[in-house]
């Protein structure tokens, strides 16, 4: 099946590797995510990231980039060449999302603009009258930003029920823990008082994922949407799994390997 | 010049029904027309500027023109991130409007004042600054803001003082405006927005051979006129309202020093807040930006050559 969630960690891996990059508990927390809106979500006709009536992804956690190279990979539009030369000088795929790129929709990394941006598409597409979807995938330390909560109000007034956000909660931000820096509580009850539908989900349960989306385009109302990922950063590699410092850890030829080894025995 | 704007907006958004006019709760009658004229073309996206240019870069990726409207110490100023990141980096086709930037809102103080968005914008690539004198200019700034298909600042300053020109006709994009000719001119006097109507003014007493160019776009700016009118001066009398650093003055600064060095003056803030209350004349008196201050200066200037 495409979109394995354990061949992207292994993609993740190689190119954190091959460039010695960080942020690899940032990419690993949102991949069943991808995998889900690529495999189920996403319409892209004729596999054209450039086509008109495409759905819009936006990687507001512009950090969480190599989860969506690896899905890009899947997609035929990265080249096993552009994995491997990550990082290399000259290259294109930088460490954050840069819309330069085919497939990548905004350019992120400084935190709390995709989601207007996003909200900016799904306005377009209302405008417009056609029936494209556009998803924002945040981070849940992102949400610290004030111009989330200017994108929410203004998304909820506008009636703009094409439009969903997906909260990675983790539970973690670069420097701790969320609750021991800016207590968030209950995410799901925030976006539901801005005037949004919200459900919360295991972010790491295709099933849970995909039925978590379906559901809430399936409610009937004018709202726009919200999916509250229960995440965990790391997820997928056990040494990795709730320890922070792979946020900026780099990988060398030790931690690759037994990386890997972590993900072949979770296979079994 | 608040009527000319209006006008200009309603005309450009009656050719084009993709123009939508963003305003982050600012504006009040200014947009009555507009609103009456284009009611589906104009968003009020609240007091939220930084959220209101992140929909206007998705609105401008879905084919979309925005025009973004606000005071100039927020629009650019507080927004100069979503301008670097959302739109200039992608080049998108918006167009920004700063209003009341220098003094205009004179009672209001250094919230409402906005002497650093030259500066500001400037260091931005992609992103064009235009800053019109008159009506003649701002009509102008925004055809070339509208076929640029880019993102540009538009500055707009203090809009009651009079015109500097009868009329005008289309400009290159870069242009300077010659819009006062010294017989044997030696002293050149360069100016920006609300200051060109001033440096007429002191040239026209000063009653020596002196021309005033007036500077619509301030960025691209055609180099090589610069040059040369800094190569036929004696020297160089640079004004704006807008702080000395990084501004006009700068800019000509750094083509003069490259290939045409000259002696030149700078009219412009001095690196300092506002002190007081009061009217525009009053806080331009403040700075040092009234006719009678910059006409001492400049006198006492050429006097010392």
């Amino acid at each position: 099946m495409k979109f394995n969630p354990i061949k992207l960690r292994k993609t993740v891996l190689d190119m954190a590797y091959a460039g010695s990059t960080v942020h690899i508990g940032c990419a690993f927390s949102i991949i069943e995510l991808l995998s889900v809106l690529y495999r189920s979500h996403l319409r892209y006709p004729d596999n054209d990231p450039f086509n008109k009536y495409r759905d819009y992804f936006v990687l507001s956690k512009g950090h969480g980039i190599m989860a969506q190279y690896a899905c890009m990979h899947e997609l035929g539009w990265l080249s096993d060449d552009d994995l491997l030369s990550y990082f290399s000088d000259g290259t294109d795929l930088k460490g954050l999302a840069d819309s330069r790129i085919p497939g990548i929709e905004v350019t992120t990394g400084s935190l709390g603009h995709g989601f207007s941006v996003g909200v900016g598409l799904a306005l377009g597409a209302k405008m417009r009258e056609t029936d494209q979807k556009t998803f924002v995938l945040v981070g849940d330390g992102e949400i610290n930003e004030g111009p989330i909560w200017e994108g929410a109000l203004f998304s909820a007034h506008h009636d703009l029920d094409n439009f969903m956000v997906i909260v990675d909660e983790n539970g973690f931000q670069a420097m701790g823990k969320t609750r021991e820096i800016i207590a968030l509580d209950s995410i799901q009850s925030k976006f539901e008082s801005f005037g949004f539908d919200a459900i919360t989900a295991d972010g790491h349960d295709e099933i849970s994922i995909n039925k978590a989306i379906k559901d809430l385009w399936k409610v009937n109302s004018n709202k726009p949407k919200a999916l509250i990922a229960k995440t965990v950063k790391g997820k997928g590699v056990d040494f990795m799994e709730n320890d922070n410092s792979w946020h900026y850890t780099r990988l060398n030829q030790d931690s690759y390997q037994k990386a890997i080894l972590s993900l072949n025995e979770s296979i079994t | 010049m608040r009527a000319a704007l209006s006008d200009v907006l309603v005309s450009l958004s009656k050719k084009d029904p993709n123009i939508l006019l963003l305003t982050g709760d600012h504006g009040y009658s200014l947009f009555d027309d507009f609103r009456r004229e284009c009611p589906e073309q104009y968003i009020n996206a609240g007091i939220a500027e930084q959220n209101m240019t992140g929909i206007a870069a998705g609105l401008a990726r879905s084919g979309f023109r925005p025009i973004v409207y606000g005071l100039s110490a927020f629009i650019p100023v507080r927004i100069l991130e979503q301008i670097k990141l959302d739109v200039a980096h992608d080049n998108l086709p918006i167009i920004f409007i700063g209003d009341g930037a220098g003094f205009v809102y004179s009672h209001l103080g250094t919230s409402h004042q906005s002497t650093e968005d030259i500066a500001c914008t400037r260091a931005i690539p992609n992103l064009s600054v235009y800053s019109p004198s008159d009506r003649f200019e701002l009509k102008q700034c925004f055809a070339r803001a509208y076929e640029e298909k880019a993102p540009v600042y538009i500055r707009l300053g203090k809009a009651d003082r009079g015109d500097v020109h009868q009329s005008l006709q289309s400009l290159p994009t870069g242009g300077l405006i010659n819009v006062r000719t010294g017989k044997k001119a030696k002293y050149s006097f360069i100016a920006t927005g609300s200051m060109v109507r001033t440096a007429i003014d002191v040239a026209d007493k000063l009653q020596i051979d002196i021309d005033v160019w007036s500077v619509p776009f301030i960025k691209p700016i055609d180099r090589s006129l610069v040059e040369k009118i800094c190569c036929n001066s004696k020297a160089i009398v640079v004004l704006e309202e807008h702080s000395k650093y990084g501004g006009l003055g700068s800019m000509v600064a750094e083509i003069a020093s490259t290939s045409s060095p000259v002696k030149m003056l700078q009219i412009a803030v001095n690196d300092c807040f506002s002190q007081k209350c009061g009217t525009y004349e009053y806080l331009l008196e403040e700075h040092g930006l009234d006719f009678v201050s910059v006409y001492k200066n400049i006198h006492s200037f050429l006097m010392d050559l």
